[in-house]
């Protein structure tokens, strides 16, 4: 019997097991995909070998990669990007830290209150999440992003805009800056040079503008885990949960079994009220099964995952919002192509960003050939020249909107990849009942009945789609102002990888899963901790700050509620997830 | 009644690509070595099943050469026959076409629920939409014993390998959209397209309605027929997306064991990527905006 089992080691899990952790109890953290604990050995900084989603090392499938990768019903043109394994989808990610928007809470009374998704606000302030922001960026920690060529080619843009420059943590109205990231500042010979040799730590710290975020961060060489430069979490909340009882008087280390697939929630009825008792996982290497029971149950699996376990645990659904309320940002993608040297690949995927409330927002990403060329070719709209199906917008960009491949991609790339400065069109989308999560018609793979990802991209609220399109405009004027020859937009098909508010948090119980403390409104003892429990897409912002955030807040709820103790977050100091004291016990733990 | 079936069975196997592959003017297989008479009489010959399999395999590969000749044109012959040509390297150059072929043999887990009615839906396809396709002189004979030995290589317990009912699919749409590349140069319709006609197929197969899967008349069982054109919409968008990052990625000059590079990948030197191969960092650090390092609210 545990005190707390938490169901996934991706952006959320971890954090909730290394706070618990902290206080002394008995975590048992289970992760359905590989660890990757000697990251030089295991990764590269090759796309085919990272970034192929059915045989790369960052895929959501078994250790194993010689088996077949986890699959996934998506009934309509579009790709969810999930990773299983320890860190979860924050292994490829690009830790961008930005705060989601205040007008996304209760209570909120800009000017602009009426122009958000007022039907699903946050059901307590943004007042009440400023300590828990705090709290987590002190951890990761979070720092303003050092400016390389892209990013300085961004501002370039933005400065034409009118809009001012934000030098804030919160977001109060449309601007650009550098983006806050969860990625550790560049130091000593870091970013100053290529030279190889030049490059150890401790002569180099922090983020050496390798330019592979995409491809796992393993930088600066010889650094400790925890002291990588991007804060994945398993390079940061995963060391700290494992090494608890080094850098928190009392705390009790958590204990992480990887290849451990969760594939039923068990409840039983106590005093007339259903509570969830445990869990039964399957070990992916010899598909044994196990069981172990817990006072508390976390669902940390993600946006996709966990309405799955839900449903596949036969668990209550009264109002049918489990999997209901998939927010995904409704991305776009605006490529624009240069005279000069953009830098596009080298440095962190994203340093800088443009916030527009209500609406969206804006950032730079830098991408590699084979991922460049993805992200040119997923569309909604056919093929640039060819045909539109039914779509192909116009505007200040070139020609329709639409795949460019073929020729026009080689022509395209042929001047230099570091010739393009790609732009990542965010949209403030509507939390809808139609976009969700459902149990696969399609038989079942060996952990049970699998998800199907249902997104009616053209079918979205006036708001989202009016949303995307004002964005979208917003983004070819900033690549023209930058000084872009050519503008393209692609009107990418559903990239679901900013994934929230799936199993969301909410005041309502017509249209919640959660109630405002972070436990499902349907099971006691079971609470849901990572981006699914977020009540909407947060305006824009990239998610994962605020689920982390949040999650933090779900950790206090549960150590209050279930295990008579004190909240932390207001009256303590956090520890740095970069702490020496967490190296040290890392090197001796062999990790 | 059994002309007007033989007819259309016969159209069928011309638009999948399986008739001209096993028997069309540069077909693999000789007309003799299916004539049920010679096998027959010469003991030498191996079953027909035996024979068919490979036919498909390089039906397969013809199409899929097609397909990534679409999406990153080079000098070859597949994207001179689609009047869109480079003198740089192109897929083809960087081994996309395996690419294509492992990820959809080994590593799609394609639901057996669902490869089974698509399976059983190429042994018995009939195809007479109104399309009209030009010469189709083959004998009943040669054709019976063709189909039957598809029919066995479909039905026996190995498992179709996804990449044949993909490429089924592509030549089923070249044919619809240009009926003529029954025939031709290459052995797969769908590699006999000009680059228009390539993207007026994917256009049939991304279309929202559900033409395309009564035109496949897979009798699917409930609840998974609605599944179906999803799926294909699904697919369409995914074989663009990754035919193109498999020949912009390091797929063919990758060795695993040692996780390096046995030549500059083609899509590298296409790009100007990383010119002096993988790196620790970069100099590109320039500085902070505005001289700001930290901000608070
Ligand atoms: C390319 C890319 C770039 C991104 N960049 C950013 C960025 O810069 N900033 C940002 O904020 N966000 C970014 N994101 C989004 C970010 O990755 C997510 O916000 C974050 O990972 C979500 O955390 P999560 O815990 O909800 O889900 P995940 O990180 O997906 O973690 C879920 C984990 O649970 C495991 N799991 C699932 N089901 C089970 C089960 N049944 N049993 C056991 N384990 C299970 C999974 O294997 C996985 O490891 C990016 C995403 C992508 C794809």
């Amino acid at each position: 019997m545990r005190d707390v089992i938490v169901i996934g080691a991706g952006g959320g899990g971890p954090v909730v097991a290394k706070e618990l952790a902290a206080k002394g109890l008995d975590v048992l953290l289970l992760e359905a995909g590989p660890r990757h604990a000697k990251p030089r050995e295991e990764w590269s900084t090759f796309e085919e070998d990272a970034n192929n989603p059915l045989t790369g090392y960052f895929r959501l499938g078994p250790t194993d990669r010689s088996k077949p990768a986890w699959y996934r019903e998506w009934p309509q043109n579009s790709f969810v990007w999930q990773l299983s394994g320890v860190g979860g989808t924050t292994q490829h990610f690009y830790g961008n830290y930005p705060r989601a928007y205040p007008g996304v809470f209760a209570g909120y009374e800009g000017a602009d209150r009426n122009e958000y998704d007022v039907n699903h606000r946050f059901p307590f302030s943004y007042g009440e999440m400023v300590p828990y922001f705090e709290w987590v960026e002190a951890i990761m920690p979070v720092q303003t992003a050092a400016m390389g060529t892209k990013e300085q080619l961004f501002f370039k843009g933005a400065e034409t805009m009118g809009l001012p420059v934000q030098t804030t943590k919160t977001t109060v109205k449309a601007s650009y800056r550098p983006q806050e990231n969860a990625i550790l500042q560049p130091g000593g010979t870091a970013g100053r040079t290529a030279d190889k040799n030049l490059l150890n730590y401790p002569q180099a710290t922090g983020c050496t503008f390798c330019g592979y975020c995409f491809q796992g961060c393993m930088r600066p060489k010889g650094a400790p885990r925890n002291q990588y430069a991007k804060r994945s979490t398993d390079n940061s909340y995963v060391p700290m949960a494992l090494t608890a009882e080094v850098w928190s008087r009392g705390g009790k280390p958590a204990e992480l079994i990887a290849d451990a697939y969760v594939t039923r929630v068990h409840t039983e009825t106590r005093q007339g009220v259903l509570t969830a008792s445990g869990v039964t996982w399957r070990d992916n290497v010899t598909g044994d099964e196990h069981r172990e029971d817990a006072r508390v149950v976390v669902m940390s699996g993600g946006c996709t995952e966990n309405p799955r376990l839900w449903f596949n645990s036969g668990l209550p659904n009264p109002n049918g919002w489990v999997g209901r309320g998939y927010t995904d940002h409704f991305f776009d993608w605006m490529i624009g192509s240069f005279d000069d040297y953009t830098g596009n690949p080298k440095g962190v995927g994203s340093s800088a960003r443009l916030d527009y409330p209500p609406y969206g927002g804006l950032e730079n990403v830098g991408l590699p050939p084979a991922l460049n060329a993805f992200a040119g070719t997923l569309s909604d709209s056919g093929i640039r020249g060819q045909y539109k199906n039914g779509r192909g917008q116009t505007g200040p960009w070139d020609g329709p909107a639409g795949r460019v491949m073929g020729p026009e991609l080689k022509e395209l790339v042929a001047g230099g990849i570091d010739k393009l400065l790609t732009v990542l069109v965010i949209t403030d989308d509507d939390v809808e009942a139609q976009n969700r999560v459902t149990t696969s018609a399609l038989p079942a793979d060996e952990n049970g009945p699998i998800p199907k990802v249902t997104f009616q991209q053209r079918k979205r609220t006036k708001r989202t789609l009016k949303n995307r399109e004002f964005m979208a405009r917003k983004a070819a004027e900033l690549l023209r102002g930058a000084g872009a020859k050519k503008v393209y937009r692609i009107d990418w098909a559903p990239l679901i990888l900013h994934v929230q508010s799936s199993m969301r948090m909410g005041a309502s119980e017509h249209n919640s899963v959660l109630d405002p403390t972070g436990e499902t409104r349907a099971v006691k003892g079971l609470f849901v901790a990572d981006n699914s429990a977020l009540s909407n897409g947060l305006g824009g912002p990239n998610p994962t700050l605020t689920s982390q955030a949040l999650a933090t807040r779900t950790a206090e709820n549960i150590f209050t509620k279930y295990f008579g103790g004190d909240p932390w977050v207001r009256t303590s100091a956090p520890v740095v997830s970069t702490d020496p004291r967490i190296s040290v016990r890392l090197g001796e733990l062999g990790l | 009644m059994a002309e007007p079936r033989n007819l259309s069975r016969r159209v069928f196997l011309a638009r999948i690509g399986v008739l001209g592959a096993a028997l069309g003017g540069g077909g693999l297989l000789t007309r003799g070595l299916l004539n049920p008479a010679d096998a027959a009489t010469n003991p030498l010959l191996p079953p027909a099943v035996d024979l068919v399999r490979p036919v498909l395999a390089a039906l397969a590969r013809d199409t899929l050469n097609g397909l990534t000749a679409f999406a990153l044109p080079g000098p070859d012959q597949y994207s001179r026959t689609q009047r869109a040509s480079s003198s740089t390297p192109g897929a083809l150059d960087a081994g996309a076409t395996d690419f294509m072929i492992n990820a959809l043999d080994n590593f799609v887990p394609f639901p057996d629920a669902l490869a089974q009615p698509i399976s059983a839906a190429l042994v018995t396809g009939l195809a007479d939409s109104g399309v009209n396709l030009p010469g189709l002189e083959v004998l009943p004979a040669e054709l019976r014993s063709l189909d039957q030995a598809f029919a066995a290589v479909l039905q026996s317990d190995e498992a179709i390998p996804l990449s044949f009912p993909i490429a089924g699919l592509l030549n089923l749409m070249a044919t619809q959209v240009n009926p003529a590349a029954v025939n031709g140069p290459h052995l797969s319709p769908f590699a006999r397209l000009t680059y228009a006609e390539k993207a007026r197929a994917f256009e049939l197969i991304e279309k929202t309605d559900s033409d395309l899967v009564a035109l496949l008349d897979v009798q699917f069982p409930e609840p998974l027929k609605a599944s179906v054109s999803g799926l294909l919409k699904f697919v369409g968008g995914a074989l663009i997306e990754f035919a193109t990052f498999g020949a912009y990625s390091e797929y063919g000059v990758l060795d695993r064991s040692t996780k390096t590079l046995r030549r500059r990948p083609v899509g590298w030197t296409l790009t100007g990527y990383q010119p002096d191969g993988p790196v620790e960092g970069w100099d590109d650090f320039i500085g902070y905006y505005q001289g700001r390092k930290e901000v608070h609210d």
